[in-house]
């Protein structure tokens, strides 16, 4: 109730609301960090994530280093990416694109594992070159498999961040629910934290249109299967 | 139009597309133990016929084809194609090209192209035709096999027998010499089939390329075959070859004649004794 009422009103009693500008600069400053961070991470992760998947020799040398580094919290990399990042933002983009950049990987690669080998062995008899193969069976077919990640690897973007924001940053979200525990009002904790809800579920629902628009076969596919 | 015209003066004058398969041994190690898949297999394949591989699941025939599309090498033996070497002993694995072009068990046709372009895909990767000659080409070819609605539409939102003619089109369209066929008609209705094989051998008296079929309905090896061998249980053996001498163009009529007949009892004979001995020893269909 109280929650509602300081949201909604133009003097909120402790602070936050839809009218302060304050609400609006921290939200956008959330949300310009998660692009920042989801979009280093998937410009990175999927490349990566698919050349592991096609090349044998790729995967050995590389995927070894991703398991280990993988299972490392990330609030664990905090220490170290205040001491090697500059400023603030660097920390905190660093460790949501780090978050997101494992799952994205995992899942591009894996999605090349799962495309069928008979389409490989189609595109062969048809006398495609390896980059032919590369260009429209692994992309392509990885595709699915690619935009289930994207939509877990934005989650973890955003869990991440909020958690780095909580730790060292100045503005953002994060740094509000964490502001207002220290202060001792408890309204704009809330605020924030369905705020968040809403800006997740917004940002999975853009990154699933995407996907959806890319593979309208996928879509038809399932359809004709009564889904 | 020029090409259509040239198909038929070579499957008139000089046949191409002659396979000749000479002691061809495969033994797999899939688990650490040597599995013999095929054991001093030979067969001859004349040049323009449809010739159909019958045998008991999991028997051989398809490391057969495999062999063939250059998809897994070959351990002893040699198989050629009008003369030239494909695979032997100094070159255990044949190179995959479009002059072997096999149509797939479960449908490969890619989910994310379009009927038409998954069929223009073989000339303008090779390069045979720029990408727009390549889709007109495609387009033509598909509603010639009665597809010419469907050009647009993904493999996913077609019939499976659509999608299997479109495949077989996919395959034609590069002229191949020899087309490979793994039971591609297995997962469908006994209806769909026969409009299936209908639809084949309008294909085949059209362009007269070599057929080499793997499949164990014997009625359907009957149906459109030249010549059908019957092979052994794993290890894959040639035991016997039918000739049907059933002259062509057949139709759905021609399944209730008595020479139909009598060459069933024929091939189904020697099948059985292989399908029980299969049974026996719990063959398991190797992909």
């Amino acid at each position: 109730m109280a929650i509602s009422k300081d949201w909604f009103s133009t003097t909120p009693f402790q602070g936050i609301s839809i009218f302060t500008a304050e609400y609006y600069e921290h939200i956008y400053v959330s949300c310009q960090r998660i692009l920042i961070a989801f979009g280093i991470a998937t410009g990175l992760g999927v490349p990566l994530g698919l050349f592991m998947g096609w090349s044998r020799s790729i995967r050995d040398y590389i995927f070894p280093v991703i398991e280990v580094l993988r299972p490392i919290p990330i609030l664990a990399w905090v220490p170290l990416s205040i001491l090697l990042l500059p400023g603030f933002e660097g920390p905190v983009i660093f460790l949501a694109t780090l978050a997101s950049f494992f799952v994205t990987t995992l899942n591009a690669m894996l999605g090349v594992d799962s495309i069928d080998e008979e389409y490989f062995r189609a595109a062969g008899c048809l006398g495609s070159s390896r980059w032919d193969v590369f260009k429209n069976v692994v992309v392509p077919g990885a595709l699915p498999f690619i935009f289930t990640g994207l939509q877990i690897s934005i989650g973890v973007a955003w869990f991440s961040l909020v958690a780095a924001e909580m730790v060292s940053g100045d503005l953002g979200l994060g740094y509000l629910i964490v502001d207002a525990y220290m202060n001792n009002v408890t309204v704009p904790m809330v605020i924030a934290m369905i705020t968040l809800g809403f800006i997740g579920y917004f940002s999975s629902a853009c990154v699933r249109a995407l996907g959806d628009k890319l593979m309208g076969w996928h879509v038809k596919e399932l359809a004709q299967q009564g889904r | 139009m020029k090409e259509e015209s040239m198909a038929k003066n070579t499957s008139k004058t000089e046949k191409k597309g002659a396979l000749s398969i000479k002691n061809v041994t495969k033994i797999y190690d899939p688990t650490g133990v040597n599995v013999m898949a095929v054991d001093n297999c030979s067969m001859e394949i004349a040049g323009g016929e449809v010739c159909m591989i019958v045998g008991p699941s999991g028997c051989g025939k398809t490391t057969l084809l495999n062999a063939i599309a250059g998809f897994h090498s070959i351990t002893e033996g040699s198989i050629h194609l009008d003369g030239e070497l494909l695979c032997g002993p100094e070159r255990p694995k044949a190179e995959q090209s479009a002059e072997r072009m096999v149509v797939f068990q479960h449908g490969a046709l890619f989910p994310w192209k379009t009927l038409q372009e998954n069929v223009a895909y073989g000339p303008t990767v090779q390069k045979a035709l720029s990408p727009s000659q390549a889709m007109e080409k495609s387009g033509q070819m598909l509603a010639e096999a009665g597809l010419g609605n469907f050009v647009k539409k993904f493999p996913g939102e077609v019939s499976s027998g659509m999608a299997r003619r479109a495949e077989i089109v996919r395959a034609l369209i590069n002229n191949p010499k020899v087309l490979l066929l793994d039971e591609p008609y297995r997962a469908m209705d006994a209806l769909t089939k026969q409009i299936m094989h209908e639809s084949l051998l309008e294909t085949y008296d059209r362009t007269g390329v070599t057929i080499f079929f793997i499949t164990h309905d014997l009625e359907e090896a009957i149906f459109l075959g030249d010549k059908v061998h019957i092979v052994t249980t794993r290890p894959c053996q040639l035991k016997k070859t039918v000739e049907v001498k059933i002259p062509r163009p057949r139709s759905y009529e021609t399944q209730s004649s008595e020479k139909f007949r009598k060459l069933l009892v024929e091939v189904n004979d020697a099948v059985h004794e292989e399908a029980v001995k299969a049974f026996k020893a719990g063959e398991r269909e190797m992909a």
